[in-house]
């Protein structure tokens, strides 16, 4: 475990002094919160507290791209020469993946503090079991996409420009195909069924849904534990099988 | 027990060939050379003997341990340092090596002490709080080197150590490398400078377009060369047509040019026969030799011998 947190630390010391990154982050939360959020939320009139149901979506989407970032951060490895040497530490393939998956992970849980309390403010209605619920399963989801990210990661090594592309693609199809900005009762019925197949869908439903958002607008919720837990068991699972089975630092004469 | 055995080793990159059907070995506590151009397969070979390729098909071995099968045991006991060293843009040496010790097991209590020094060995201290981004390239070379040099590892493979080092740096890294030796590790270096190679190996083996050429001793290496040792000698008086003749024939000459009239440039397989041999035969005839000059094949002529192309003209190849 000593050796887990070596590598996390390693790297994650040098983004945190200072930590200019994190509060970037910050401050585009709270423009798009204060300025889209609210503006919109004026505009749409079939639901009461938008701005509400905008927040989470919003925190549900840093979620997604931050778990993102970690399969790029991989990539970039790669790409910088790092990864040789990672590959070549005397430790086992997992351990160096879950360091990976656990960076991002604590990424996640630094990025997402502050914005998360502002959502909780402006939702103003919780207890404490109900955050810890909406946090567990933020993180959830943050680790199913890191390991989806990560399992993308490998077409990196074949060709950055084709993982490059696949990313972004997958980004905007995941995110716009969702319910994160819209609730499901309100999706067209061709919009709705690709929203099935996004896991943002399930995050930001079930995340509502322990907020205390009303149940009748969100999807059942036994199936966003199910498709939530199946996305982290098997992205995992195939980014470590992947970096056992397959990965390769470089290629060399 | 050889310290690293491969059998059939090939590694294919898509319809490149990498390594083909290499099989080597090393003995514990020897210092192996790799020599070869860039792009005979050095690297790749270093890369599977350290778990970071994936052979195509054969066998490596790393003490004992199967390098698809036993990774992480071959990792425990192995320790590299890359060609290129690279990927820590933010850090700083001292940390890197501290990481590094860390990583690979060194006691906590011995690590400060022993970073220190190898950083003042390989003069890097005054660089130890500098970005690695702000490295001279000789600097971030001589901190790859200091990772093995704070880990001792069993097995230590060093790929093209001395690479953009200037020349004090190199004989400073090559003693180091003897040192380590010296204490016990085996050693596996890859270069494509032959002074490296003399300098540092038991043995030496060429390899070629992914293949093992010849694995012998450096010396065996030269002495294999037929005609490899030039013997230039000047001899008193002016007529020595019959002479020349009998230099012709003495055992091991390979070609013999005249240069001037009473100067010659012997090609022979072994200077150290040729010469009493010869100096015997310039006695019984009264010819007084004025001067003899002996010198011997550098590796780059082994290689040139064995592969038909100088080690430069392959590198550029």
């Amino acid at each position: 475990m000593r050796s887990i947190i070596r590598l996390v630390w390693f790297d994650l010391k040098h983004e945190l002094s200072p930590p200019v990154w994190i509060i970037f982050e910050w401050a585009g939360f709270a423009l798009q919160l204060y300025i889209y959020g609210a503006l919109i939320s004026q505009l749409v009139t079939t639901m009461t507290d938008y701005l509400q149901f905008y927040a989470v979506g919003f925190v549900v989407m840093m979620t997604f791209e931050i778990g993102s970032h970690t399969g790029r951060h991989f990539v970039e490895h790669a790409h910088e020469g790092r990864l040789p040497y990672l590959l070549s530490l005397p430790i086992p393939r997992w351990k160096l993946f879950l360091a990976q998956a656990l960076q991002g992970g604590t990424e996640l849980a630094l990025m997402i503090t502050l914005p998360l309390v502002v959502t909780l403010a402006v939702i103003g209605n919780f207890t404490l079991i109900s955050v810890a619920a909406a946090v567990g399963t933020l993180f959830w989801l943050g680790f199913g996409v890191a390991g989806l990210m990560l399992g993308l990661s490998f077409i990196a090594f074949k060709s950055s420009d084709v993982y490059s592309a696949i990313v972004s693609a997958l980004s905007t199809l995941i995110i716009r195909f969702s319910t994160v900005l819209y609730p499901f009762i309100f999706l067209p019925p061709s919009y709705a069924s690709a929203a099935f197949f996004s896991p943002l869908t399930y995050g930001a439903d079930l995340v509502r849904l322990f907020l205390g958002f009303d149940p009748g607008i969100l999807l059942d919720p036994r199936y966003a534990v199910a498709a939530l837990a199946a996305l982290a068991v098997s992205t995992l699972g195939l980014g470590v099988f992947l970096l056992q089975r397959l990965v390769e630092g470089v290629k060399s004469g | 027990m050889y310290a690293v055995e491969t059998k059939s080793l090939s590694k294919r990159y898509g319809k490149t060939t990498a390594l083909k059907d290499l099989d080597f070995t090393l003995n514990e506590g020897e210092i192996m050379v790799l020599l070869g151009p860039n792009g005979s397969g050095k690297t790749t070979l270093l890369l599977i003997l350290a778990t970071v390729l994936k052979p195509t098909s054969g066998q490596a071995r790393v003490m004992g341990f199967d390098v698809t099968t036993q990774s992480t045991r071959v990792r425990e006991v192995l320790g590299i340092a890359f060609q290129e060293a690279r990927g820590f843009w933010r850090h700083k040496p001292a940390e890197i090596l501290r990481f590094h010790a860390a990583m690979c097991g060194v006691a906590e209590r011995k690590r400060d002490e022993l970073i220190e020094r190898v950083l003042k060995d390989l003069e890097l201290w005054d660089a130890k709080n500098k970005l690695f981004m702000h490295l001279s390239g000789g600097q971030a070379k001589r901190l790859e080197v200091a990772k093995l040099l704070i880990q001792r590892p069993s097995f230590a493979i060093f790929d093209e150590p001395s690479s953009q080092v200037d020349l004090r740096g190199k004989r400073t890294i090559w003693a180091h490398i003897l040192k380590l030796r010296e204490e016990g590790s085996t050693i596996l270096v890859a270069t494509n400078e032959v002074r490296e190679a003399e300098y540092l190996a038991d043995r030496v083996t060429v390899l070629d377009q992914g293949q093992s050429v010849i694995c012998d001793t450096v010396r065996r290496l030269k002495d294999s060369i037929a005609g490899g040792d030039i013997v230039e000698l000047e001899l008193e008086g002016s007529d020595t047509t019959k002479l020349e003749e009998e230099l012709k024939q003495i055992e091991g000459t390979v070609r013999l040019v005249t240069l001037k009239e009473n100067q010659f440039k012997a090609y022979v397989s072994m200077a150290e026969a040729w010469v009493p041999k010869m100096t015997n035969l310039c006695y019984k005839r009264n010819a007084r030799v004025l001067s003899v000059r002996v010198t011997e094949p550098s590796l780059d002529d082994v290689f040139l011998h064995f592969t038909g192309r100088a080690l430069e003209a392959a590198q550029v190849a």
